[in-house]
């Protein structure tokens, strides 16, 4: 008998078993089904729908016309500059912190992964607020910005220091724990063959990291294009200038500008969906790559 | 309480995982199904155990039908490959939990839990480990608490999955006598599940020797390993030498060494494969008469009370091996490349289909 | 401790530049925050975060963050257990839109909400005829709160469930138990360490979450206002020690909180280390 029967054999054995001995009634599984469909339905599906239905309640002219406003366009801008200055930096970041959490041992790794952790845990609030006690008018450096005619509360520095903020831990939390799994052998082979310290870096760990990097960075993206209260409380709220997409959905809103308001977000929502069909994908390959290195190990 | 197994067979998408599967376990007996991995024999314990149906025939446990009766209901004490014990649980309350989730007519009175538990541990030799989680365990002593939880419900038959398998060497050879041992003193009918010949052949009273999803053979250690009924069992169990021969008339000829093969007495000139265990081979250093191969040393393994002989046949150049004793290899004093004549002592031959 | 030789490159370099980078755009920042409580005397301070709506704000917030994560925690296992144990039609679909929360701007998820659970939207309209006030009620706190906390539990139980051996399952069932018993005699033990990190993760996500509850909150004070709110509040009126000071108590449970989580991971990560094993 050939190898692949047998670990089909296997499957299908586990499986079928599985259903026999220790599964439940048919009755009981399709009333778990629909509890939990009815609870994803009335918290998930509906305000999903919701998003896209109240966008369009007054007919596509009106959505568009919400779209190419300039105060829409000038937010539109802002919010892809923020997340495309605080993307790199935590790139970086999460990289430079995995290889030494990953592959050297130190005093105090643990209290170092628990501050990476910090800003998934301050209120987004919390975090907007720390800088304006720096960078405000009666903060730290409030004078000597203004003496150098320098702003960074309310204006386009203060909404990159929040957005870098809040996404902080995203690709660092998502290396970690993949480049302690991996060991260091790989590394230290290609030091023995005459590597140098960056070839390591670049020929070795990162193909070997590079999905689980992606999922960090579109996770990142995802909060940084969307984050609210960090930014919120920086902003100012000026518009056209300091306002950023989740800022002028609340604006509209905050007038009665209801259509337009979810016009702009059915935008944010469909990032949202992006995300998440981009995120599955890159599970799906990772999990195919896992299979693929664990079916090599085994012959 | 015997087993009886009525024409058992299962499918598992078109891979024909038991074709037919008929035998009795008979009351009291430490029954081996024996085979290489794929042949069923997992499977066949789990349908006796009812963690898995078949798709045909019937299991009856002292005559009583319980094909359709749920795992929970057959009494049986299962044994799983890796233990799963649990995890959160102490070694007590492991061995206490078949007793613990009965019903409350039928459950024990905590005293009486007590009592019991710490019977089975007493019997297993670990009721020091009481209060120790199945982490802190080693491999043997997981083992023989997962068995004295099977055996906490009185089960009617003891099923078990590979039970030495992920074991090492040392510690295996220990727990299977020891094993045999507590079986003698409870003769409770049981079935273990091996791919292991020599753990078959020491410990069961009886083995069913499976491959493909058949029963190749039913019999005693004595029997299956003196008198394989097929080509696959002579294989499975032992090492042997396999040679290509013809049958006529009662005689089989391999080459021109030809031998008596009574059972075959009726077959006019057939094509025929013949066994010849190692230690069956008599090797001369002058020929005696009688018909044999001439061969050449090639290679001499001499560890231990036994020596193995490589040997090359000089009409084909096929290998041989044989293997003598210390003694009768000093008085041959062969070396490497010495010239033989070997004699078959004993001789099994199988027809081609 | 012993110094392990290592001969891999760059340790300084990265370690140097992760502690640098940590300082400039965390630590320091927070402990601005620290420092600037220390304007107020220790009387002053407490007069600040215990004065009557703040407490409104904390029996609020903590409240309806308790009850939205017990929410998720049933819910949650609910929808891991049929995840990884059932088929039915659109499971990867769905499997897929449980992290919607993490990926929806929470300021689209407050409009959205807000739209859905109001006296005319599609589930509002059912529900106010009834008696049932969500939209601008401690109500709708707890609703949105549900929402963004929604892919914790479910994320954090279905690797564990999908990792259990059946053969665990089996053995309960050859010992006599029935499924109900296997279920909460063997299952949710095994289970338990992931739901409560799962419930503890989305409990601390909720308590400081802003942007998805101001809209259908109402935002009255002493009813529906949350703690974050009083800071942005406070802010606004140009008090910025009072506002720092709330945070630094917010802060200091945050903290509180990200330690029980790292001791709950921990925990789990140890049970599943053993089945390894």
């Amino acid at each position: 008998m050939t190898a692949i029967t047998v670990t089909q054999h296997v499957r299908y054995q586990t499986k079928v078993a599985h259903r026999r001995a220790t599964s439940e009634p048919a009755w009981i599984r399709w009333t778990l089904i629909a509890s939990a469909l009815a609870f994803l339905t009335l918290f998930l599906f509906v305000p999903l729908a919701a998003v896209f239905t109240e966008a369009l309640r007054k007919g596509w002219d009106t959505y568009l016309s919400a779209l190419i406003d300039p105060d829409a366009l000038s937010a539109i801008w802002l919010t892809l500059i923020a997340a495309a200055i605080a993307l790199p930096l935590n790139l970086v970041f999460g990289v430079a912190a995995a290889w030494a959490i990953a592959k050297f041992e130190f005093r105090g790794k643990s209290v170092l992964i628990t501050l990476i952790d910090l800003p998934f845990a301050v209120s987004p609030v919390v975090a907007g607020l720390i800088y304006v006690l720096i960078f405000g008018l009666q903060g730290w450096f409030g004078e000597w910005l203004i003496d150098n005619d320098m702003k960074v509360i309310f204006a386009i520095p203060g909404i990159v220091l929040a957005t870098v903020f809040v996404t902080f831990p995203f690709v660092a939390r998502e290396l970690i724990p993949l480049m302690q799994a991996q060991g260091k052998d790989e590394e230290e082979a290609a030091l023995v063959l005459g590597a140098s310290g960056w070839q390591i870096l670049w020929r070795v760990t990162l193909p070997n990291i590079k999905w689980g990097l992606l999922y960090g960075m579109i996770l990142t993206n995802a909060r940084a294009m969307g984050e609210f209260g960090a930014v919120s409380v920086v902003s100012g709220h000026i518009r056209g200038m300091t306002n950023t997409m989740p800022l002028h959905v609340e604006i509209l809103y905050n007038e009665y500008q209801y259509a337009a308001a979810f016009a702009v977000a059915s935008l944010l929502a469909l990032l949202a969906l992006v995300t998440l069909a981009l995120k599955t994908f890159v599970e799906w390959q990772s999990a195919k790559n896992a299979a693929e290195f664990e079916k090599e190990a085994n012959g | 309480m015997s087993i009886e197994i009525n024409n058992i067979s299962k499918q598992f998408g078109k891979f024909h995982a038991l074709q037919n599967i008929n035998f009795n376990v008979p009351s009291g007996e430490l029954v081996a199904l024996l085979g290489p991995s794929g042949c069923g024999k997992t499977t066949l314990l789990r349908i006796i155990a009812g963690l898995e149906s078949a798709d045909d025939g019937r299991i009856a446990f002292h005559g009583d039908d319980t094909t359709d009766k749920n795992v929970r209901e057959r009494q049986v004490g299962f044994v799983f490959q890796h233990y799963a014990l649990f995890r959160h649980m102490t070694v007590f309350e492991n061995v206490a939990f078949g007793l613990r989730v009965r019903p409350k007519a039928t459950r024990p009175s905590e005293a009486e839990i007590r009592r019991r538990v710490r019977e089975l541990l007493g019997l297993v030799q670990l009721d020091w480990l009481a209060d120790r989680y199945p982490p802190q365990l080693s491999g043997g002593q997981r083992q023989r608490i997962a068995l004295a939880r099977a055996l906490a419900v009185e089960p009617k038959v003891l099923l078990l999955d590979e039970p030495f398998g992920a074991l090492d060497a040392k510690v295996r050879k220990d727990l299977r006598r020891w094993l045999r041992r507590l079986h003698d003193e409870l003769h409770i009918t049981s079935v273990f599940v091996t791919h292991d010949q020599e753990e078959a052949l020491e410990v069961a009273d009886r083995i069913v020797v499976m491959n493909h999803g058949k029963v190749e053979q039913i019999g005693s250690p004595q029997q299956v390993y003196d008198q394989p009924a097929s080509p696959f069992v002579y294989q499975f169990l032992g090492n042997v030498n396999e040679f290509e021969s013809r049958v006529n008339k009662g005689r089989a000829s391999i080459n021109e060494v030809t031998v008596d093969s009574v059972e075959h007495q009726s077959v006019d000139d057939a094509a025929a494969l013949a066994y010849i265990r190692p230690h069956d081979i008599e090797v001369l250093k002058e020929p005696n008469g009688a018909p044999s191969f001439s061969a050449t040393v090639n290679y001499i393994h001499s560890l231990g009370p036994l020596v193995r002989l490589e040997l090359q046949r000089q009409d084909d150049e096929r290998i041989i091996e044989a293997e003598l004793t210390r003694e009768r290899f000093l008085q041959l004093q062969l070396i490497e490349g010495s010239q033989v004549y070997l004699q078959p002592k004993q001789v099994r031959v199988f027809l081609k289909h | 401790m012993s110094k392990k030789t290592n001969v891999l490159p760059g340790f300084s370099l990265s370690l140097g530049y992760t502690l640098l980078y940590l300082s400039l755009i965390v630590l320091i920042p927070l402990s601005a925050a620290l420092i600037k409580t220390t304007e107020l005397s220790f009387s002053e301070f407490w007069h600040v975060v215990t004065a009557p709506r703040v407490m409104a704000s904390y029996k609020l917030t903590f409240g309806a963050s308790f009850i939205g994560a017990s929410i998720n925690a049933v819910f949650g296992l609910l929808t891991a257990w049929v995840l990884v144990r059932y088929d039915f039609f659109g499971k990867k679909f769905i499997d897929a839109l449980v992290d919607l929360p993490f990926a929806l701007p929470t300021a689209v998820a407050g409009i959205a909400l807000t739209a859905v659970y109001a006296k005319n939207g599609w589930i509002g309209s059912f529900l106010e005829p009834n008696g049932i006030h969500v939209a601008f009620t401690p109500v709708g706190v707890v609703i949105a709160l549900t929402f963004i906390g929604l892919p914790f539990v479910v994320r954090t139980v279905q690797p564990v469930l999908e990792d259990l051996e059946s053969e665990t399952e089996e053995a309960a069932a050859s010992l006599g138990a029935n499924r109900w018993q296997t279920f909460y005699k063997i299952i949710f033990p095994a289970l338990l360490p992931a739901l409560m990190t799962g419930f503890a993760l989305a409990f601390a996500r909720a308590i400081g979450e802003y942007g998805s509850v101001i809209f259908i909150a109402g935002n009255m004070p002493m009813v529906s206002e949350i703690t974050p709110l009083i800071i942005i509040t406070k802010l606004e009126q140009y008090d910025y020690t009072g506002a720092t000071a709330v945070a630094v108590v917010m802060l200091l449970i945050s903290f509180l909180l990200l330690l029980a989580i790292n001791g709950l991971q921990w925990w789990s990560s140890r049970r599943n280390a053993e089945a390894i094993e």
